[in-house]
Formats: structure tokens, C-alpha cells, sequence
């Protein structure tokens, strides 16, 4: 076809073609990368958000039935329920409450006392303190990873502190070596508290809280003392600095509680493909067997529900950010049409010369738009291969770019990452890579239009 | 009778229109060009032969009248089939050469059968065209240019490439609007010389525009444009 090999001449023959394509190259590289490291940071903040949330929450309404009796003390039929539901991979029970930190004990300590998390504001520092059946929860949630130790390369941030559990499987047994007389049950705390309280492994923390009496509506002091046994690290700052694990057997003795359980947490084979049929199922069958109340009332969620509003958050400024940076083709496709419609002011004479050849409109038209395609398969397809690389390789260019500089561009610590994240969607680059081929040829398509109704004459009494 | 005619034009009216006004450039003239022959246009310079020749040509539509090439009504045809048909039945040769500064004198050459390839008609092989077209140029003594930019060229040499791109399709007709005006003397009958030789050879139905009434004595006809209208060399002329 003339029209590939003239436009192909007319691309290489002005150099001028080469702003257009690096405007496209420059957008689209830009967008890939921008993107990218957005994802990454997204999808970082989402899985913190998920944290250590599993798939679905059950949490039966503290209230009995509407005819008074009361749902089961024990969770054991609401787990047996869930389980029974073979597109459910495992669940597990866990029982929270609340408590404040107070320290004290036998291993070298003269503070007895609770600490305020803000002088100023006299803030306590209250925890929540979490029973978890260790086996179940191992396979449901994400605890396993946050009590490995921080990687090699980590910060000072996500190493400071960290106190190993010597049996990352049994965290609650009592570490060798460590012969206490004490009778207190172990447990492990968000590595945030540890470092707020000072904790080290065998340190002894008394915690306090109160229980309302459903019977007599008195409320009960209780207090307890437990050993820490190891730390956890979620990345999630509330949840490193304010929870505590420990059995849930124990606690519930401890608290002494009607119930055994306050929360159900359910991974499922696959959530994204099963997520919502389940919740329907399950609420449906669950109200059916009474263990629940009525799932209208929000007892049973999907994580995302859980954590609705920050993820929407998210949602939105990924949405947001992609909008304006759209722009940025807008811009490149707009470079083009100016290019063009000089190029073709400039051309009027070979116009009217190949149509008197016997080129027809639409045919001078193809030439034009042709240059604009070469723009932008030259530009996106390079923008692409660009974008991808150095989104792959964010890490050791902002690492050179700082040492360049002198100046730290990502800082490790007020991040939580010891890498700036990017996650590379194939989808999204593919998107931005039509989203400039379109953005391009439609620039393109109007000065090409309007070179096709040249009329040749006029084109060649130019001389 | 008219399948023996190459072109037909007939009560052909053009007038431009220059802001408020309207100039009509002809006025209802006829032209007849039969097949194998040599016609010559003469006429002072503005009295319409180039627009004339655009007219024939099928660059312009008139403003009035009707073009038939070989028999066939061109204004009547789809925008693509009279390009199709200027593509392949007619070559064009200007005074101002009009070659495409981007491609080298070869790819010049053989840029109307790339287009003709678009046209979809015959099958066209490239490497045949460009065979062909490398040989055309050889024996217009341009062997050693082939590969040279219009810009390198001289004004004779350019004038040749464009006659080699004019026939590389082998248009039966060729209409050439004073295809010497931009030359010297010298160089100028060369160029009509090889021309001249090319019409005989092809057998071409050939219009020539020309101020150079000594090459009236080598033209099957002369005619003449005067105020608008085609003047017939009665001695020629065979009434139809
Ligand atoms: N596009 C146009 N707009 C306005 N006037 C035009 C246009 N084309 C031609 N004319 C006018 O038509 C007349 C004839 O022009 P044309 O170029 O056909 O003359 P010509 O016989 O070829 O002259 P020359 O021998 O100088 O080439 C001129 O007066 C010219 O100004
Ligand atoms: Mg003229």
C-alpha cells in the first residue's frame, strides 16, 4: 500500500515527527509508571486494610432473639455451620474485648502503672485483646506472616522491637529457657505496644478491664496478669500498637463471659469468584438456624464491607489520579494534530500531485492518519516497554536518583515498605497503550480529513 | 465513433469564482483527441489551457459540460472510479515537473503503480514495475540517478522522471501542459525529443500545450484557445 510507504517517508523525511512521537512516548510512559507505583501503594494499603481480616466476618448481634432467648454461648454450632459450607477453605473463632495495659511484675520493674499514649491529651492507652484458637487461626488468617521476623533488608522501623515467639506454629507455650513459677498464661502483642511499654520476651503485663453482668446489669472489674511471649507486626499501626492475642479458652475464663466467642472469621477456596454467593447462602442458613440474629443487621461481611470507607478512599483516588493523568495523552495527541496540520499546510503541493497521480481522497487521507498511527505505535509502544522496566525496576532507580541527588526520595520508614511497591496490571497497560493509540488517531483524524478535501488543483497552481 | 475517440470533451464552461466576482475562464468549448494521435495546444499565456487541461486531465470539474474518456462520461463515475481511471488511463506531465521531494527518482517513478495496487485492479508486481521503471529511465539516460532526490537533479532531469512516471502504467493517453516551458532551449527539445519518440513508439493519444509554434509542423493537429473557446485549424480539422 503507497499509503504505509509515503507516510513512512513523510514520518522519517521531517524531523519535527519526533516531537510528537515523544510526546506519546513521554505520556504514556508516565502513565504506566504513575500508575504502577499508584497500584502498588494501593494494593499495599488495601492488604493492610484487609490485615489480619479474613474473607467474611460473622459476628452474631450482641442481643438475644427477638423472643428473648439468647443466641448460643458456645461458638461451636456457628463454626460447625460455616464449615459445613464446602466452598468454605477454613474459619475460626475469636473472642475480643477490651482491656487496659498495665505493667508490672515480678522481673525487675518498680512501675506499676499505665501508660498515656498521649501526655497531652491523657489518652490511655486501652488494648484489645484478642482469643484466637491458634491452629484455626494460623489457617485463616494472615498471623503466621506477621510474627516472621522483619526481612533482611527491612529498616530500623520494622525491626526495632520485634521480640521472635520461639514457635511460630504454638506461640502460646511457654519458651524454653524460660522457667517461670508463675502460673499466667503467654500471649503476643502488636510490636508498636512493645516498644510503647518497653516489653521483652517473659515481660509480665497486668490487664484490666471491665464486664457488664447480663443478669444483674453490674458492671465487674477483672484484671489478669499474662507473659509475653513474642511480638506481632501487621503494618497496620492501630492494630500493631493496640491488640494482644492469646487462647481463647483463657480469656474466656478470664472474662467470664456468657459467650465463648465474638466473631467468626471465614476464608473462603476462592473469594472472588464465590465471595458474594456465600454471603447470601450463609446468612440465609445462618438466620435459619438461629445462630444469627438477621444478617440485615450487619452480622455477616465481606472484608471489603468491614473496611468499606477506606477502600472506597482508595478506589477513588486511584480513579481520580488515572482522570488526570489522562491528560497527559490529551496533551501528546494534541502535539500530533499540530504537527500535522503543519505538515499538511506544507504538503499542499504533493497532495494535489497524488491525486493527480490517481490517489483518492480517502487514500491522501490514509497517509495522514498513518503518520499519526506511526506516532503512536512508535510512541506507546516504547512508552510501554519503558514504563513497564522502570516500573519493575522503581527501586534501584530512585535508590541511584538519591544517591545522584543526595537526598532521600521514598522514605523507608514513613512508609511501612522497605520497597516502593509497583504492581505492573497487564490490563492497565494495555488501556493506556489503546487509550493513545485512540487519543492519537482522533488528533490525527482532523487535519487528515481535511487534507482529503484538498481540492487538487488549488494544491498544485502552488509553485 | 466515439470508442475511437481517446477524450471528448464537449460545451466545456469553467469559471472561477474570486470573491464577489465570477471569471469564466471557457466558454463552452469542445475538444476531440482520437486515439494515436498528436494534438497541440497553442494560446497566449491566461487564455485557459492549462485549466483546460486540468479539465481533461480530470484534476478539475468544470463548471459545465462533460469529459468522456474513451467512451466513458468521467463526472459521471464515483469519486475512486475517476481516480482509478486518471491512475491508469491518463499520464500527466506539468510544466513545474511536480515530483515528490521525499522519494528518489525511481521510487517517483514508480509511485502510480503502488497507487494503482490500492486501486485493486490488475495485479501489480512491484519488482516487474520496478524493473520496468529503472529500464524507462535508463533510456531517458538517467541510469546513474536513480536513487537521487528531485532536489539533486536538474530541471531536465526532473522533467524527464516525471515523463517516466507518467508512463510507467502505460496510459493510452498522455497530456503533457507545456512540459519545456521551465527549460532552456537545449534542454527543452531533448526533453520534447524523447517525448515525441515515447508517443510514436506507445502509440499514445497525446494533447501537448506549447508556446513553440515550430512544433506545430510536427503535431497531427493544431488548435488554438482564443477568448475561451477552442479556435480548429480548419487545414487539420476533419469535421465530424
Ligand atoms: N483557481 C483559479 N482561481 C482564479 N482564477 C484562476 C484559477 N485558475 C485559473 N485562473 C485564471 O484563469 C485564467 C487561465 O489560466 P490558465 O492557467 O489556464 O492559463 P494558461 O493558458 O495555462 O496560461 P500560461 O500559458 O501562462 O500557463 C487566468 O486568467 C487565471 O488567472
Ligand atoms: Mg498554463
Amino acid at each position: 500500500m503507497y499509503q504505509g510507504f509515503l507516510s513512512w517517508r513523510f514520518l522519517t523525511a521531517k524531523r519535527i515527527n519526533w516531537v510528537g512521537i515523544i510526546g506519546v512516548y513521554v505520556g504514556v510512559t508516565a502513565l504506566i509508571l504513575i500508575l504502577s507505583i499508584m497500584s502498588g501503594f494501593l494494593e499495599q494499603q488495601r492488604r493492610m486494610v484487609r490485615g489480619s481480616l479474613a474473607h467474611l466476618v460473622v459476628e452474631p448481634s450482641p442481643m438475644p432473639h427477638i423472643d428473648g432467648t439468647p443466641l448460643p454461648a458456645s461458638s461451636e454450632p456457628l463454626q460447625q455451620a460455616i464449615l459445613a459450607d464446602p466452598r468454605v477453605e477454613s474459619a475460626t473463632t475469636q473472642l475480643s474485648w477490651f482491656s487496659m495495659l498495665m505493667q508490672g511484675g515480678a522481673r525487675g520493674s518498680l512501675i506499676s502503672t499505665s501508660r498515656l499514649s498521649d501526655t497531652q491529651s491523657a489518652k490511655l492507652v486501652g488494648v484489645q485483646i484478642v482469643g484466637i484458637d491458634i491452629e484455626n487461626e494460623l489457617r485463616t488468617t494472615d498471623l503466621l506472616a506477621s510474627l516472621q521476623p522483619p526481612p533482611a533488608e527491612a529498616s530500623i522501623n520494622q525491626t526495632y522491637g520485634y521480640i521472635a515467639v520461639e514457635n511460630p506454629n504454638d506461640p502460646f507455650s511457654e519458651p524454653e529457657g524460660l522457667e517461670y513459677q508463675q502460673p499466667w498464661a503467654w500471649c503476643i502483642v502488636g510490636q508498636q505496644l512493645a516498644i510503647v511499654h518497653g516489653l521483652r520476651r517473659g515481660s509480665e503485663i497486668n490487664l484490666g478491664t471491665m464486664i457488664p453482668d447480663p443478669q444483674t446489669g453490674k458492671v465487674r472489674q477483672s484484671n489478669r496478669k499474662y507473659l509475653v511471649a513474642g511480638t506481632f507486626r501487621t503494618g497496620e499501626n492501630e492494630i500493631d500498637l493496640g491488640r494482644i492475642y492469646m487462647d481463647r479458652r483463657d480469656l474466656h475464663d478470664f472474662l467470664g463471659t456468657h459467650r465463648d466467642y465474638s466473631q467468626v472469621l471465614v476464608k473462603l477456596h476462592d473469594y472472588e469468584r464465590d465471595g458474594q454467593a456465600v454471603m447470601g447462602d450463609l446468612s440465609a442458613s445462618l438466620v435459619q438456624k438461629r445462630l444469627i440474629r438477621d444478617a440485615g443487621l450487619g452480622e455477616l461481611k465481606t472484608w471489603e464491607q468491614y473496611r468499606g470507607n477506606l477502600l472506597g478512599a482508595i478506589e477513588n483516588e486511584k480513579v481520580l489520579m488515572a482522570i488526570m493523568l489522562s491528560l497527559v495523552l490529551v496533551v501528546a495527541g494534541f502535539t500530533v494534530f499540530a504537527i500535522l496540520t503543519m505538515m499538511i499546510a506544507e504538503k499542499r503541493r504533493d497532495i494535489g500531485i497524488l491525486a493527480a497521480l490517481g490517489a483518492t481522497p480517502r487514500g491522501t487521507m490514509w497517509i495522514f492518519l498513518l503518520i499519526g498511527f506511526w506516532d503512536a505505535l512508535l510512541g506507546a509502544v516504547g512508552g510501554a516497554v519503558t514504563g513497564v522496566l522502570a516500573a519493575l525496576n522503581i527501586d534501584s532507580i530512585e535508590q541511584s536518583i538519591s544517591q545522584a541527588l543526595g537526598v532521600e526520595i521514598f522514605n523507608r520508614d514513613v512508609y511501612l515498605f522497605d520497597h516502593i511497591p509497583a504492581v505492573v496490571d497487564p490490563v492497565s497497560v494495555g488501556v493506556i497503550v489503546l487509550g493513545a493509540f485512540v487519543c492519537t488517531l482522533t488528533f490525527a483524524a482532523i487535519p487528515s480529513w481535511r487534507a482529503s478535501r484538498m481540492n487538487p488543483i488549488d494544491a498544485l497552481r502552488y509553485e | 465513433m466515439s470508442e475511437q475517440l481517446a477524450l471528448n470533451a464537449r460545451d466545456i464552461r469553467k469559471s472561477f469564482q474570486i470573491g464577489e466576482r465570477t471569471i469564466e475562464v471557457l466558454h463552452g468549448t469542445h475538444l476531440e483527441l482520437r486515439r494515436g494521435e498528436r494534438l497541440c495546444l497553442m494560446g497566449a499565456s491566461g487564455a485557459g489551457k492549462s485549466t483546460f487541461m486540468h479539465i481533461l486531465g480530470l484534476l478539475d470539474q468544470p463548471t459545465e459540460g462533460s469529459v468522456e474518456v474513451e467512451g466513458v462520461n468521467a463526472w459521471g463515475l464515483s469519486v475512486n472510479e475517476r481516480a482509478k481511471l486518471r491512475n491508469q488511463r491518463i499520464g500527466f506531465v506539468f510544466q513545474f515537473y511536480h515530483l515528490l521531494p521525499e522519494l528518489s527518482a525511481i521510487e517517483n517513478v514508480v509511485l502510480p503503480a503502488r497507487i494503482a495496487a490500492s486501486h485493486g485492479a490488475n495485479k501489480i508486481d512491484l519488482k516487474e514495475i520496478n524493473e520496468r521503471a529503472m529500464e524507462g529511465l535508463t533510456r531517458f539516460g538517467l541510469s546513474d540517478r536513480l536513487t537521487h532526490r528531485p532536489s539533486q537533479l536538474s530541471g531536465g532531469e526532473q522533467q524527464r522522471v516525471a515523463i517516466a512516471r507518467a508512463l510507467i502504467l502505460d496510459p493510452p493517453i498522455l497530456i503533457a501542459d507545456e512540459p519545456t516551458g521551465n527549460l532552456d532551449t537545449a534542454t527543452g527539445k531533448k526533453v520534447l525529443d524523447l517525448l515525441m519518440e515515447e508517443q510514436i513508439n506507445r502509440g499514445l493519444s497525446m494533447i501537448l500545450v506549447t508556446h513553440d509554434t515550430r512544433l506545430a509542423d510536427t503535431c497531427d493537429r493544431v488548435l488554438t484557445i482564443e477568448d475561451g473557446q477552442i479556435q480548429s485549424d480548419s487545414k487539420f480539422d476533419i469535421p465530424h
